[in-house]
């Protein structure tokens, strides 16, 4: 019962400090936006017009008042859950974010899974036969992909499927041009064509995938592959395996069902690392094939300074990034019996 | 007979030892091999990087030394670009720049966050808190995101970028040091240490410190690997140093419409050298964290 009660009281000031990690995101981006543009009226205003119009234009953002009182209306808004307006779009940056949202779940999803299959499979691999070709390759290829600018892979990827042998489509978002979205009830267009029954939208909408999904997913399956290949190989090294082998037990069982159990912690963490990374718009992957996502909208966002935009995006990874932590801490817990909250 | 039910770090030490000449011989060659060629990779961007300052094959700012969109020949051996700028010329100036940009910002950040995560953990209480509270802000930021807002913030320029990129990593070596320090604080050593009459600053920055850094360098190398990206990152998106001026970030943002038309070079060379730039950081880095945990 008490450790029960200690439980959610250790939960609670978890959330606690949560929340205040939240805030300072916050308000560390407001204040850094106020640096970045003193004045955006200018981005309202043309460049002709008269002090009169600015004035009419400042009061009406607010801007006339002190930055601290600024701020603190900033804040009531949030709490109210509005994000502000995003002058580039013309629209509240809540449903900029919302409308863009499924693409970058679409492809984080995807390429997430991939990913962390082929990480843990190259790993386990690379760890059971340490120093063999096989290890040696997948070696070469994690440290390709941690080295490799996602960009750069993105741009590669388009050369030598696009523009050499022709066989994937252009950087052009999530449907070619001309095709109609199928209607929307998961947002994850390949899904939502099939349950429609549209064979044809759902076709090229993963062949748009291909190439961006490919991307995302090498960049999360090199930190995955290499965590689990350490993680493994410690494993291996530890006193139950000797002791196991020296019991006789079979090879397989050794790895699979010993040591394996072992990898999942390191992992776990390194997964929620790379899950922050792919759910906030892998940026520039989002960028390069012009997937409509809320990356992009970010790269937008901070190119045109527009910063009810750029500081509800920054809101919404902050926000995922305590998620996903505190989730990890939770499950830390129920997967380690020596872990205590 | 419950085998899973013992895995426990601490009783392993004694072991492990025994065990590890054994483990050592199987994997010294190879990880000894990887940074060998990490370290000699680095070494010749180095030379690279300076010898750009004194000689290239043409002017690596000029535009026009040659047609524009040349694949590559004797003459231009990596093309020219689409104002005819030699890419070779840029490729090799452009290694000044992320070469330095990265060496100089994981310094600092290697010096900064020593230092505060090892006096936060050395001194606890209410400073710890409030440091490290600081540093979850700043890891709860998308790390390309907070380096690009706090670039738009100061302006672009080199200078600018160093410090933003190293701000981006301090929070990394905050966590590790303090952890080093935490975990060593009370042991017999720093006792000893703080026994025979040692002030508390001596005791943090001439005992405890020294014998906590070979963690620390370790993840600095991996660090570089991480940090050149990111820079490369910067110039690609054309925010950080100024525009025009060779970075091979910048150089590929140049050439990404060409790729589309089939003009490859532009893109491919500096790509390349960023990913030997960052592997042979990593290298040394996996390297030294490994060698470091065998000790």
């Amino acid at each position: 019962m008490s450790a029960l009660f200690g439980r959610s009281r250790s939960v609670l000031s978890r959330l606690v400090g949560a929340l205040v990690v939240v805030l300072g995101v916050v308000t560390l981006t407001f204040f850094l936006a106020r640096v970045v543009s003193p004045d955006p009226t200018n981005l309202y205003v043309s460049p002709q017009a008269d002090q009169a119009t600015r004035d009419q234009v400042r009061a009406m953002m607010g801007l006339d008042k002190p930055v601290l009182e600024q701020y603190v209306t900033y804040l009531g808004q949030l709490v109210r859950g509005d994000l502000g307006t995003s002058f580039s779009t013309g629209q509240p940056v809540r449903d900029d974010l919302l409308s863009r949202l499924p693409a970058t779940l679409e492809l984080a999803t995807y390429s997430l899974i991939i990913g962390t299959l082929v990480g843990v499979v190259v790993g386990i691999v690379g760890a059971v036969r340490r120093g063999g070709i096989l290890d040696h390759t997948g070696r070469f290829v994690t440290v390709a992909g941690l080295a490799l600018p996602q960009f750069f892979v993105g741009l590669m990827l388009l050369w030598i499927f696009f523009v050499v042998l022709g066989i994937a489509p252009g950087p052009v978002g999530r449907l070619p041009v001309g095709l109609v979205d199928p209607p929307q009830t998961t947002g994850f267009v390949v899904i939502d064509a099939l349950l429609s029954g549209q064979w044809a939208v759902a076709g090229a909408a993963l062949q748009q995938l291909a190439l961006p999904l490919i991307t995302l997913a090498f960049a999360i399956f090199a930190p995955i592959a290499r965590t689990v290949r350490t993680a493994m190989l410690e494993a291996l090294d530890a006193d139950y395996v000797r002791t196991a082998t020296a019991m006789g037990l079979p090879q397989r069982t050794i790895h699979y069902r010993y040591a394996l159990k072992n990898v999942l912690l390191p992992v776990l963490t390194m997964l929620a690392g790379v899950i922050g990374f792919a759910f906030s718009g892998a940026v520039l992957v989002e960028g390069v094939f012009a997937w409509p996502g809320i990356g992009q909208y970010a790269l937008d966002a901070i190119q045109q300074s527009d910063f009810a935009a750029i500081q509800g995006f920054v809101l919404y990874a902050a926000v995922l990034y305590v998620v996903v932590y505190l989730l990890l801490d939770l499950l830390y817990a129920r997967v380690d019996p020596r872990v205590r909250l | 007979m419950n085998l899973t039910l013992t895995p426990n770090k601490s009783a392993a030490s004694p072991d492990t030892a025994a065990n590890a000449p054994r483990r050592r011989r199987l994997t010294r060659l190879p990880r000894r091999g990887s940074m060998a060629v990490g370290l000699v990779i680095v070494t010749v961007l180095l030379v690279v990087a300076v010898g750009s300052m004194f000689w290239t094959p043409y002017d690596p700012d000029a535009s026009g030394v040659g047609l524009p969109y040349q694949p590559p020949s004797a003459e231009h051996w990596f093309g020219t670009d689409r104002v005819g700028a030699d890419v070779f010329s840029r490729t090799m100036a452009a290694a000044a720049t992320d070469v330095g940009i990265t060496l100089a910002a994981v310094l600092i950040a290697l010096v900064v966050g020593t230092v505060v995560g090892a006096v936060s953990g050395f001194v606890g209480g209410a400073v710890d808190t409030v440091v490290m509270r600081f540093m979850e802000i700043l890891q709860a930021f998308p790390a390309l995101l907070l380096a690009m807002l706090m670039v738009a913030a100061v302006g672009p320029g080199t200078l600018n970028v160093i410090v933003v990129v190293s701000i981006v990593g301090i929070p990394n070596y905050v966590r590790l040091v303090r952890a080093e320090i935490l975990s060593k604080k009370h042991w017999q050593f720093a006792e000893a240490a703080r026994m025979v009459g040692n002030s508390r600053s001596r005791v943090l920055f001439r005992h405890l410190l020294p014998n906590s850094m070979t963690p620390v360098i370790g993840f600095s190398s991996v660090n570089a690997s991480w940090v050149a990206v990111i820079v490369a990152s910067l110039g690609f998106i054309g925010l950080g140093i100024e525009p025009g001026s060779a970075e091979w970030g910048s150089m590929i943002s140049r050439g990404q419409d060409s790729i589309l038309s089939g003009e490859w070079w532009i893109s491919t060379f500096p790509g390349i050298a960023i990913l030997v730039l960052s592997a042979a950081f990593y290298l040394i880095g996996d390297g030294l964290t490994e060698s470091g945990e065998q000790r």
